[in-house]
């Protein structure tokens, strides 16, 4: 019955999401969660006979390690120096504000759960808030043909923001998974070492053994096989499963060099698989209840990531001399969150001691993602039309489509 | 018939390259010869040591025109970089006393299309220096003018 309804998430995500974007101007994934939303226990879904969520939970770890590969793989160390500290130091201070924000705006506001000590919710929800959607800021710099500073600024940040967004979430996850504050530094430092030392490794096999696979088939399969073994290595044996994937990435594009692209290309085809997998699924796990009983709790994370990555860009880019255009911008253009915080949060419903609390998280991440998926895009053309990015004549095309 | 006889009967010029040298740079030179699809980077030897398609270079100076980008490819588009930046390295060569019919099997150049859209294959000596490149449309010519005709009913 979960194939049947793997199979239905995915054709009615794919529907909905296509017609909701070419009729109403809709992001993409507004359809796909509405698609999830439809298949839930309450609704379709229990029709079905899919009772529970817990099938998803593989689904969704394997999913989120292929995301983190690519992540990993975006940047070499040799571009990283090339980006320039504007990129770096503005995408330091846009994850850590939004961070530091969430973290104190939740414990400032005495925010409690059921099932979890208030730290450990806070700490989930600051690590989701540092990540962003590339897809959707990268869709509004396409269509109105956006170039400049700000433009080639935003790319790099979108590019390495997630790989600190992951970085930060698989330190709190090891970290909330010890008993105490004693136990937890030898743990995340096994977490880290491990899942340096096996993605390190993984890497290595699978480029040595791409040289003898010629055919892209033979390629996706090996790497696909990898990271499904290094998945299962870190659920066996406690380590990151998210932080290995990424340095299996990270790796594989330093062994391979410029022959790399072979070993990315065949997944990066399979990326859009894989959010629409996310978010029909985040849509899948809505709850309708808890979504009204914790309105609030969406607002003030929606805000509070929001000013956080706003002021944290801004004093980042500051540091770095980048002109006004760049500061003032940059953190209101990054508002959309989308896949990357999703797939964490799905992650969550997998740790048995966060309870109903997963959930919880799940159906904020989702709604904010609504939100950030709309009112983050429109933020993000706003934006770079106050920094004279956007093409006029792209603009004024737009214009005339609206007008008619 | 031997590469070396075939480089004689079809002479090509090879485009090379300086693996120092800007992607605009590449460009140029693809564009100034219109049938040159490959660009072969030659080290400070003179030996071949990478390989640059039309195509890759294309897709990395027009990012902006395409409405999708992978990650990799945004970080790309704001770092271009040198020739030696994205040159393939693993450029397989043909030596001098190989056969020419057997260059598409033992090659696979359609699964090298396929993956980097290599159209010509570099013919070296045993220093690895470019001698000549063997094209894809001369093979096809080839191929069609000495097949056996099928008899008119």
């Amino acid at each position: 019955m979960e194939i049947l309804l793997i199979g239905l998430l995915m054709i009615s995500g794919l529907t909905l999401g296509a017609l909701g974007s070419a009729l109403f101007n809709v992001p993409r994934v507004v359809g796909y969660i509405l698609a999830g939303m439809l298949f839930a226990p309450d609704f379709l879904g229990g029709l079905l006979g899919a009772a529970t969520t817990e099938w998803t939970r593989p689904v969704v770890a394997v999913t989120l390690g292929v995301i983190a590969y690519l992540i990993g793989g975006a940047v070499t160390a040799s571009q990283l120096r090339q980006l320039g500290w504007t990129i770096v130091t503005a995408t330091l201070g846009k994850v850590s504000g939004s961070f530091v924000a969430v973290l104190v705006g939740f414990t400032l506001l005495g925010t409690t759960v059921a099932d979890v000590p208030g730290w450990t919710f806070t700490l989930l929800l600051a690590a989701i808030a540092t990540t962003t959607a590339p897809a959707a800021i990268v869709a509004i710099i396409h269509q109105y043909r956006a170039r400049g500073p700000l433009t080639t600024a935003l790319l790099g940040m979108v590019a390495l923001d997630d790989m600190l967004a992951l970085v930060i979430f698989s330190l709190v996850l090891a970290a909330i998974d010890s008993a105490g504050f004693t136990s937890a530094i030898p743990a995340v430092i096994w977490e880290i070492i491990a899942a340096i030392g096996f993605g390190a490794a993984g890497a290595y096999a699978i480029e040595r053994a791409a040289r003898y696979l010629p055919e892209q088939e033979l390629k996706l399969v090996a790497l696909l096989g990898g990271i499904i073994l290094l998945t299962g290595l870190a659920e066996t044996w406690h380590f990151s499963p998210l932080l290995a994937a990424m340095t299996l990435g990270f790796s594989v594009r330093m062994f391979a060099g410029a022959h790399s692209e072979p070993l990315f290309r065949p997944l990066e085809q399979l990326q859009e698989v894989v959010f629409v997998l996310f978010f029909t699924l985040a849509g899948l796990h809505f709850a309708p209840a808890v979504v009204l009983s914790h309105a609030g709790l969406i607002v003030l994370y929606f805000l509070l990531r929001a000013g956080g990555q706003i002021i944290g860009a801004m004093v980042g880019a500051r540091l770095a001399g980048a002109p006004r255009v760049i500061s003032h911008n940059v953190g209101l253009i990054m508002l959309p969150q989308g896949g990357v915080a999703i797939g964490m949060a799905l992650m969550l419903t997998s740790v048995p001691s966060l309870g109903d609390s997963a959930l919880l998280i799940v159906n904020i991440v989702t709604a904010t993602t609504l939100l950030t998926e709309t009112l983050g895009a429109m933020a993000t053309r706003f934006g770079l039309a106050r920094a004279g990015e956007l093409s006029q004549s792209a603009e004024a095309s737009e214009k005339s489509k609206e007008a008619t | 018939m031997k590469t070396s006889e075939w480089l004689k009967i079809h002479p090509v010029k090879a485009l090379t390259v300086a693996s120092e040298c800007s992607l605009q740079d590449a460009a140029r030179l693809l564009l100034d010869d219109p049938e040159g699809r490959d660009l072969f980077v030659l080290n400070a030897e003179g030996q071949v040591c990478g390989h640059l398609g039309f195509w890759h270079v294309a897709t990395l100076l027009l990012a902006e025109l395409r409405p999708t980008l992978s990650l990799r490819e945004l970080v790309e588009r704001i770092t271009l970089g040198t020739v030696a930046d994205h040159m393939d390295d693993q450029v397989m060569c043909a030596s001098v006393d190989e056969d020419v019919g057997d260059i598409l099997y033992q090659h696979d150049l359609f699964q090298q299309h396929v993956e980097r859209r290599v159209e010509d294959i570099p013919v070296v000596d045993e220093q690895r220096r470019l001698l000549g490149v063997i094209r894809l449309s001369d093979l096809l010519r080839d191929a069609i003018n000495t097949a056996p005709r099928v008899p008119d009913e």
